[in-house]
C-alpha cells in the first residue's frame, strides 16, 4: 500500500470538505464536519507518516515491498508489519466511519441541491479511501495467513443473483449488458465459503464494470467435473472491455500492479483487488487465469472445489417469491439501522433497503449505532454478528440495556453466514427477535422486515423515573393545542403537517446535536444548538422542553455544572417522545374534524 | 397598485415557514433571509418597504442590522424587530438605535400583520 495514495484520498476528502463554505452550510455544521476531519487527519500522519514515529520503519518497508515485483519479497517483510496494518488500518476506520455516519445525518436535513451533491462527494470519497483500507487490511490478512475460510450450506443461484444485483448498481449510466448463465447440472445447495466467493465474483465483474464502456460483461459458471460429492465449478467473467496488453497480463496477480500507472488514475484503487482475488482462490484450493486482447476485452477463468450440499440446509422463507405490492408497502419509510462492517455488504443492503423506500444508517460501531438509536427514531435493526471490534450479541446487548425502552424493544434480526446451534441459542439468549442467513435474497430480507415489523410495539413510552422530582421541568405534552396553530395556517392542514415535520427534525437535530457536544464538552455548540431551537418550542407551544432548551442555554453561558447540564438532556430527551405522541394524536382528531 | 415588498429576517425555519405563508397571504412579497449575510446581500439588491428581523440571528444580530440599515445605508425604512421573551435589554437597545415597533415569541402571525400594516400607513 503506498502511503502517498492514502494521503492523496486524504486530501481529495480536504478538499471536499473545504468547498463547504459557510453560506452553504450553517457555521455549526461545517465548523464541526472540519474539525472532526482536520482532527482525524493530524492524527493519522502523527500515526503513520511522521519519520521520526517508529511506524515510519515499517511504512518503508511496505514502500519497499510494493516496489519488489516477485512475490517472495513478502516473506521477507520483517514479522510485525501485518499486526501494524491491522492496527492502523482500525485507526483509520474508526473515525472514518464516523464522517459517513455524519454524512448519513446530514443528508436526512432538507439540503440544496448543490449541497446534496457535496455531501454526496464527501461519501464517495469516504467509501473510497474505506474500501482502500479494507483492501489493505485483507491483504495483510491473507499474507500473514490470519484469514479464516468458511465451510457451509449457501445457495449459488441467490449468491450469483446478489453479486449481480449490486453491479448493476454500479453500471449506472453505461450501456452494458450483464449476463448471467450456470449449468443446470450444478446442484443448488453447495458447501464451501460463499462470502468469499462473493467476494471473488464482486472484485471480477465490479472491475470488469470499471474498464467496459459498451458491450457486456458474461458470467457463465459451468460443472468442470464431480469426483463423489465434490464438485469442481469453473467461473468464466467475459467482457467487452478495453483490454490488458501482453506485457501487462504478465504481472496482473502480482500485488501492487495494475497495468499501467494512468489507469491507476483513471480508474483508482489500490491495484491490490487481483492479488486477494488470487491469494482466496489459491487458498480455497482453485486456480485463476487470464487472457486478453487490447481493445477487444478480457477474460478470466476460475475454478473452485465445492462439497455438494443439501438445499433443505439453507433456511429459506416459504414462498419463492415474496416481493409483493403489500410487502413493499408494508416496508415503505420504515428506519433500519444496519451494523455491518464489511463496506460491500454494507452497500449491497442500503441500496436494497433504498430501493423499497426504506431509510437507512450503516455503521459497524456500537456506540456510534447506539446512540443513533437512541436519538432517532428507528425501526428495527439489522446486526451482523461477526464484526471486529464488538461482536453482534455484544452491541445487541448495549441495546437491549439501553436507557430507553422503546430502544430495548426494538426488533433486531441476526445476520450471518453460519448459525451454528449455539448461535442459535445465543440469539434467543440476547432477546434477537429473528436471523437471516448470508447470503440471503431480496425477497428473504423483505419478508424477514414485514414479518419482524409487525411484532413491533407502535406506542413509545419513555421511563418517567429518571427524572428527578426536584427539578422544575414536569410535562405539559397535553396541554398542546394544535388547533389555534392551525388557525395561524389559516386552517391549512398541509402547511400545519410542513411545520410539524420541521419541528420534529429540529428536536431530532437538537438532541443529536447536544448528546454529541456533551461529549466533546463543546459548551458554545450546545448553546447555540439551544438558543435555535428555542422559537420553534415556543412556536409549538411546548413549554416544558422550552424551559428545558432555556436552562441548558444559560447553563452553557455561565459554563455551569456538567451534571446539570446532563440531567437537562435526559429530560429533554424523556419529555420529548411524550410531545410528539400529543402533537401525532392531536393532528389524527384534527383531521378526522 | 405594487405589492409592498417585506424582508424577513428570520434563522428558525419553523417560524420564518409560518411568517412567510402568512405574509405573503396577506398581499405581501416577501423576501426571506436566513442569517446576517444573506439580509445584507438582500438589501443590496432592493430597499424593501419594510423590514422585520429577529434579534438573534447567525453572523449579524437583529440589532446590528438595525445600526446597518440605519448608519451605513442612512434608511427610514420601518424595522419591526422580533424579540425572545426576556430579553427586554436588547429591545430597548434596538427602539434606541431606530427600531419601530418590536414583538414578542412566540409570535402571533395575525398580531405582526397588524403591525406591519400600521407602520406601512405611517409611510
Amino acid at each position: 500500500m503506498n502511503p502517498k495514495d492514502l494521503l492523496s484520498q486524504l486530501t481529495r476528502l480536504e478538499h471536499t470538505l473545504n468547498d463547504f463554505s459557510y453560506e452553504e452550510l450553517t457555521a455549526a455544521e461545517a465548523s464541526r464536519l472540519k474539525k472532526s476531519f482536520q482532527a482525524f487527519r493530524i492524527r493519522l500522519e502523527n500515526k503513520i507518516f511522521t519519520p521520526s514515529n517508529s511506524y515510519s520503519e515499517a511504512d518503508t518497508d511496505l514502500q519497499e515491498e510494493q516496489t519488489a515485483d516477485n512475490s517472495k519479497e513478502k516473506d521477507t517483510q520483517p514479522p510485525g508489519v501485518d499486526k501494524l496494518v491491522a492496527k492502523v488500518s482500525h485507526e483509520i476506520r474508526t473515525p472514518l466511519n464516523g464522517i459517513i455516519g455524519f454524512t448519513d445525518l446530514l443528508k436526512e436535513d432538507k439540503l440544496t441541491k448543490k449541497q446534496l451533491e457535496r455531501v454526496n462527494a464527501i461519501q464517495t470519497a469516504s467509501y473510497t479511501l474505506m474500501e482502500i483500507i479494507n483492501e489493505l487490511l485483507e491483504y495483510s490478512k491473507l499474507s500473514a495467513g490470519l484469514e479464516q475460510f468458511e465451510s457451509v450450506d449457501f445457495n449459488l443461484h441467490s449468491l450469483v443473483d446478489n453479486v449481480m444485483y449490486l453491479c448493476n448498481t454500479l453500471v449506472t449510466d453505461k450501456h452494458i449488458e450483464l449476463i448471467t448463465t450456470i449449468d443446470d447440472d450444478i446442484s443448488k445447495g453447495l458447501v464451501g465459503d460463499p462470502s468469499k466467493l462473493s467476494q471473488i465474483l464482486l472484485n471480477l465483474v465490479g472491475n470488469a464494470v470499471k474498464f467496459v464502456e459498451r458491450g457486456s460483461i458474461k458470467l457463465s459458471i459451468t460443472l468442470k467435473k464431480q469426483i463423489g460429492d465434490q464438485l469442481y465449478l469453473e467461473f468464466t467473467i467475459a467482457d467487452t472491455g478495453i483490454g490488458i496488453s501482453e506485457n501487462n497480463l504478465e504481472h496482473i496477480f502480482d500485488s501492487y500492479k495494475q497495468a499501467e500507472y494512468d489507469t491507476q488514475a483513471k480508474y483508482g484503487g489500490t491495484g491490490l483487488g487481483l492479488s486477494i482475488v488470487k491469494q482466496i482462490i489459491d487458498n480455497l484450493g482453485g486456480d485463476i487465469s487470464v487472457s486478453s486482447k487490447l481493445g477487444e476485452g478480457t477474460t478470466f477463468r476460475f475454478m473452485l472445489p465445492f462439497t455438494k450440499g443439501s438445499i433443505e440446509n439453507i433456511v429459506k422463507p416459504s414462498t419463492a417469491n415474496s416481493i409483493t405490492a403489500e410487502a413493499l408497502e408494508a416496508v415503505k419509510g420504515m428506519y433500519i439501522l444496519v451494523f455491518e462492517d464489511n463496506t460491500i455488504n454494507q452497500r449491497l443492503i442500503v441500496q436494497r433497503l433504498n430501493s423499497w423506500n426504506c431509510k437507512s444508517y450503516v455503521t459497524d460501531n456500537a456506540l456510534y449505532g447506539l446512540n443513533l438509536l437512541e436519538t432517532n427514531q428507528i425501526d428495527l435493526v439489522l446486526m451482523d454478528l461477526k464484526m471486529p471490534n464488538r461482536n453482534g450479541f455484544e452491541v445487541t446487548q448495549l441495546i437491549r440495556n439501553s436507557k430507553i425502552e422503546s430502544v430495548r424493544q426494538i426488533p433486531i434480526i441476526a445476520v450471518s453466514a453460519d448459525f451454528s446451534y449455539q448461535d442459535r441459542e445465543n440469539c434467543k439468549l440476547n432477546k434477537i427477535n429473528d436471523f437471516i442467513l448470508k447470503p440471503f435474497s431480496p425477497d428473504e430480507l423483505l419478508t424477514k422486515l414485514v414479518k419482524n415489523k409487525n411484532s413491533m410495539k407502535k406506542t413509545l413510552k419513555y421511563e418517567s423515573q429518571a427524572i428527578n422530582p426536584k427539578a422544575t421541568v414536569y410535562s405539559d405534552a397535553t396541554k398542546i393545542n394544535l388547533s389555534l396553530i392551525l388557525e395561524d395556517c389559516l386552517g391549512q392542514m398541509d402547511l400545519l403537517e410542513e411545520l410539524i415535520l420541521l419541528y420534529k427534525q429540529n428536536a431530532l437535530e437538537f438532541i443529536g446535536v447536544v448528546k454529541l457536544n456533551l461529549n466533546n464538552e463543546d459548551l458554545d455548540e450546545i448553546a447555540f444548538a439551544a438558543h435555535k431551537i428555542k422559537s420553534g418550542l415556543a412556536m409549538m407551544q411546548s413549554k416544558s422542553l422550552h424551559t428545558i432548551a432555556e436552562q441548558m442555554q444559560k447553563l452553557c453561558k455561565t459554563n455551569g455544572d456538567r451534571k446539570h447540564l446532563n440531567f437537562l438532556y435526559n429530560c429533554f430527551v424523556e419529555e420529548y417522545p411524550l410531545v410528539e405522541k400529543a402533537i401525532d394524536e392531536q393532528i389524527k382528531a384534527l383531521k378526522q374534524s | 397598485m405594487n405589492k409592498k415588498r417585506l424582508l424577513l429576517a428570520e434563522d428558525d425555519e419553523l417560524l420564518a415557514s409560518l411568517l412567510n405563508f402568512r405574509l405573503q397571504k396577506g398581499g405581501y412579497e416577501v423576501q426571506l433571509s436566513r442569517d446576517g449575510r444573506e439580509v445584507k446581500k438582500h438589501l443590496a439588491e432592493h430597499t424593501p418597504d419594510l423590514i422585520i428581523s429577529d434579534i438573534m440571528m447567525p453572523y449579524f444580530s437583529g440589532i446590528e442590522l438595525i445600526d446597518y440599515v440605519r448608519k451605513e445605508l442612512n434608511l427610514s425604512t420601518p424595522i419591526i424587530i422580533i424579540s425572545s421573551a426576556g430579553n427586554e435589554e436588547n429591545v430597548l437597545n434596538a427602539f434606541e438605535l431606530g427600531a419601530n415597533d418590536f414583538i414578542s415569541k412566540p409570535v402571533s402571525p395575525s398580531e405582526l400583520i397588524v403591525r406591519v400594516e400600521r407602520e406601512l400607513k405611517k409611510i
